[in-house]
Parts: structure tokens; sequence; C-alpha cells
């Protein structure tokens, strides 16, 4: 309480302070987000937006007990609040933890994105500083290590559309951008934009294809303002692959569906997507798998029963399993459901409920710790649950 | 709103008088609370009429195009009882919502906003089929009939269902 106090009254840093116009006002909405990473020693993270602030908390009893939370921001801010917006947090194998996080900048859901860190295993935090130069938006920034430990970031920017517009021309969506830092998350690269013209307004998903290449699954918008999914597999750190669709579900909408993909790659290098779609082709939640980075995806398969809102899905891959999960809603209880292959996704076990929660609850995120899966679910009622999958831990 | 009644309960006449004058400002400024329960009371309160339901949201572009539309079509439209519902996937700030439909030429209409957190509830509520996407339109006629025009509305067709809202049925 004394730190936090004593992090309360330190200045403003003048980045998020001039990004910082309007202040969270009555009625503002607000997050209600946790994100979890286990740490090399086996200490569960989680990156929490409270209110308009974020910190960050561990256990070592797999969340039966937590840290008393650590500030990753010190003063209030007006935390992008999205439904598909959280903060995000990434534990390298020497106990460093990346956390990013977006503010929004006005009123038209223009976003900073910031970085901070933490060298001392969580007891203090590094003051957030924007992961981009440019000011004019970036939103749905994400945060991994990969395999060779160098940490990459990819977010939903904006500057090219408003480029774009300057000079005159059309520019629907938004640019995925990305950056890597070389050293633990102190610092990262200039930006570099892989793709222009994805959907603004959803979350990234992404996946190790090996040491330096990413894969990110995201919204993307097709000719006609089609927004299905699309995956982009990094060659190298610097060469975004080419776009492959993930399924021609024709979902044509102006408008924000605030509903983003999971992805997964399993050690044969097979690619796996989970998604919403709303579109002409196919409505509801779907999964399909493609044999290797750049092959087509095979035919979507339906997730959940289509009147009981199935939503919100996460792919993961441990060891030799892949773990699936997703939101269900029977009018009653809102339930997690689970799915789990052993055969690279070729053939699932049945779906069953592993948590359920009768008010509101936060999207379900799956964490590995070693090749055991966990669910990471914060709900109204129950508060945080980081519960086995596939019986006790 | 409780804790205006408490807090006047705690502070007497002079903290009621406050309370209330706070209360009457609110419900002129303010959209009406959705929360779990609401639509059966919207429902029932519009129940024998013909009644538009427009689901919009502030944090939906198209939606906030569209809006100024329906307000000229209520203007130009006397018979059309419209019932405005802001249904962002998290509760937005009520002066911001009041501000926009008065901006629209909708500061008279019925108005609520979603004020509960359990999303898929209010959801499930109105129409368990419905993904959450906006905006949507539905059109109940004097016999409970449900009609839904996903995504911006033709308002011909809302025109045309009106015309034959007033028509006698034979």
């Amino acid at each position: 309480m004394r730190r936090l106090l004593l992090c309360l009254a330190l200045l403003l840093p003048a980045g998020i302070a001039a990004a910082q116009h309007n202040h969270a006002g009555r009625g503002t909405p607000e997050a209600f987000t946790a994100t979890p990473a286990f740490g090399p020693d086996g200490t569960l993270w989680l990156v929490r937006t409270e209110g308009s602030r974020v910190v960050v908390v561990r256990s070592s009893d797999l969340g039966r007990t937590f840290t008393a939370p650590v500030p990753v921001t010190p003063e209030p801010l007006n935390l992008d609040w999205g439904p598909d917006a959280r903060a995000r947090i990434a534990v390298d194998s020497r106990g460093v933890a990346i956390v990013t996080f977006a503010i929004f900048q006005d009123k038209n859901f223009n976003g900073r994105a910031f970085h901070a860190r933490s060298t001392d295993n969580g007891a203090s935090f590094t003051q957030p500083r924007p992961l981009t130069a440019d000011t004019t938006s970036q939103r749905f920034e994400t945060v991994a290590i990969d395999p060779a430990g160098r940490v990459f970031t990819a977010w939903l920017d904006k500057r090219n559309g408003a480029a774009a517009r300057k000079a005159g021309k059309p520019y629907p969506g938004a640019a995925l951008a990305y950056a890597w830092s070389d050293d633990e998350g102190a610092r990262f690269s200039d930006t570099e934009v892989a793709l222009d013209n994805t959907c603004e307004c959803c979350r990234l998903g992404v996946a190790f294809a090996g040491p330096g290449r990413p894969a990110v699954i995201f919204r993307n918008i097709f000719p006609g303002s089609v927004r299905d999914h699309a995956v982009v597999t990094f060659r190298d750190p610097a060469t975004p692959g080419p776009l492959t669709r993930v399924s021609t579900d024709n979902w044509k909408i102006d408008a924000c569906p605030h509903h983003g993909p999971s992805l997964a790659i399993a050690p044969d290098g097979s690619q796996h997507a989970a998604w919403f779609t709303d579109g002409s082709a196919r409505k509801g939640l779907f999964y399909a798998r493609a044999e290797s980075d750049g092959a087509a995806f095979g035919p979507p398969r339906p997730l959940g029963t289509p009147d009981r809102q199935p939503a919100r899905p996460y792919l993961l891959s441990a060891g030799p399993a892949l773990h699936l999960v997703w939101k269900e809603f029977d009018g009653d209880k809102v339930a997690v459901r689970w799915q789990v292959s052993t055969d690279s996704g070729r053939s699932w076990s049945p779906a069953t409920t592993v948590a359920d929660t009768g008010d509101a609850s936060d999207h379900p995120l799956l964490v590995a710790r070693d090749d055991r899966v966990y669910l990471s679910w914060l709900t109204k009622n129950e508060g945080y649950r980081l519960i086995a999958l596939g019986g006790a831990s | 709103m409780r804790r205006r009644a408490l807090l006047a309960t705690a502070f007497g006449g002079l903290g009621l008088v406050a309370a209330v004058a706070a209360a009457q400002v609110a419900t002129v400024d303010e959209p009406l609370s959705f929360s779990r329960g609401s639509w059966a009371k919207l429902r029932a309160a519009h129940a024998g009429l013909p009644t538009v339901v427009h689901l919009w949201g502030l944090t939906c572009g198209p939606c906030l195009v569209e809006l100024p539309h329906w307000g000229e079509l209520a203007k130009a439209r006397p018979d059309l009882r419209l019932v405005l519902i802001a249904a962002d996937p998290l509760p937005q700030e009520p002066a911001r919502v009041s501000a926009t439909l008065a901006k629209s030429g909708l500061g008279n209409a019925e108005s609520w906003s979603f004020t509960d957190r359990f999303y898929e509830k209010l959801r499930h509520e109105i129409d368990p089929a419905w993904a959450g996407e906006l905006p949507r339109t539905v059109l109940i006629a004097t016999d409970g009939t449900v009609s839904v025009l996903p995504g911006v509305a033709d308002l011909a067709r809302v025109r045309a269902w009106l015309d034959a809202q007033a028509k006698p049925r034979l």
C-alpha cells in the first residue's frame, strides 16, 4: 500500500500526459480484464485493468493467492476499454516481464499504445513508454516472446489511413504494424507496417512458426468491405509473408465486430484458427486447420450451439495437445466450453464445460506451464480463476 | 440513484430537495437504464401498439451516421412510436448517449441505454439469435409480430410498415 501511494505521488510522465486529453468522467466505460503469463520459475503473472489503471499481481500457488498489486500505470488513465482490448504480458526465460497496454487519446477511439517492463521480479515497473513515435492511433497491441527470446509486438495502426485521407484517398480500416526488441523489451525497433487495410477494432492473435517467424491472425478487409479473417506468417523477422485467407465467410460490414480471432501453431507446423463471423456464407463461431504456413485452411467446423451465442474463442498448443475454449450462454449462465486434440487438430474431444458464471465475464484465455494448460478467466461473481484443463493440477 | 436516496436520508430535508432536483435533471438528460428484465418491461409498456425499437451504439460508426435519418423520420411521422436502445457491449456515459440523440433530433424519443455488464443476458432477453451487431431495428406490430431489420435500416421499409399498421385489419 505504501508503495502504491508512493507511485501515485510520482509525476505523470510527459508522454502519457500529452496523450491523455480527456480524464475519465462519470459513467466512463471500464475495462474488466485479466491476462496471464507464466514465468520460468512457474510463477503466474497477471496483468489486470482496474478502472483507470493497469496493475500486475503474481501467484506462486497457481492462482490461489496473489501478491499485492504493483502499478504499471502510476496515474489514472483513460484506458482502452474496447470489448476486445486488454493489457498484455509476456515473461521471458530470465523472468523479465514486458507489459503492453493502450489508452484512448480522444472520443473517436484513437489509441496510444505503451510498453513497460519489470527486471526486479515484479517489484516495480519502468515508466510506460510509447511503442511507436507516431501519434495517430495504435490499438490492440499484443506482445509475445519468440522461441529465440526476442520480443515481438504487433498492433493496429492508423498512420497510413490519416496520410491517405490527407491526400484525398480512401483508406478503409487500419494497418497491421509491428516492432521487435532485442533487449528484453527495454527498447523496440522502428515501426514497420506489415499490411494495410485490416479491420480496426478486433484483437490480433499471435503464434510462432519458429524463431523470428511470428504468425499473426487478424480480421482483414477484403474488397467490398468484407471483413473475413487472414493469417500472415513472417518469412524472417523483417519479411511478412503473403496473406492467407482463413475462410470466405463473406461478412460484409462497415462496422466494428469487436470480436477478434485466435491462432495456434502445433509442433508439426500446422496452423489452427478460431473465429467469429456473421457472414452471408456462415454465421457463428468456427475452427479451421491448415497443414502448414501458407497452406490453404480446411473447411470451417462450427463450434458450440448456434442459439447460445458461441463467442470469444482461444486456441493454445502445448506439448502434444491443442486446446480450444470458447464462451456459450444458455439464457442463464455463461459457460466456458473446452475441446482438446492430440492429433494435430484432425479430431477433437467432445466439448465439455470447464467453468461457468451467472454474470459479467472477461474472455476465456489459455495459458501453459510446461505442457500443462490452464483456463484463465475473470468473472464478476467468482473473481479470477485458474483452472487446470484435463484433471487436477 | 440509490446513492442519492441514501444521501437524502442521511442529510435530511435539505438533502432530499437536492436529491429530487438532481433526479429530475437526470430523467430529462439521461437515458433509462436497460438492465436484466428491462426488455420485458419495455415490451409490456408498448403492448398492443405498433412500436419501432432501434438498437444503436456510441461505439458503432454506421449507427451515428444513421441516427439523424431516424430523427427526420420521427419528425415526419407522428405515428412512429420509436424506442431507442444504446446497446454498446460496455455501458457508456449516459450524458454522451443523450447528447448524441439530441444532436440527431431524437432528444424527445424514449431512450434506454445498456447499464448492466451482463451483456450476454441483455442480448439474450432481446433476441437469443442476436450476436450483438449494430445497428438493428425491431418492428413490433399491434399483434406482437416481430420483424427484424439487421444493419442500417431501409427507412422506406419502415414507412411502408407504418402505413400497414395504420390500415384497419379485416
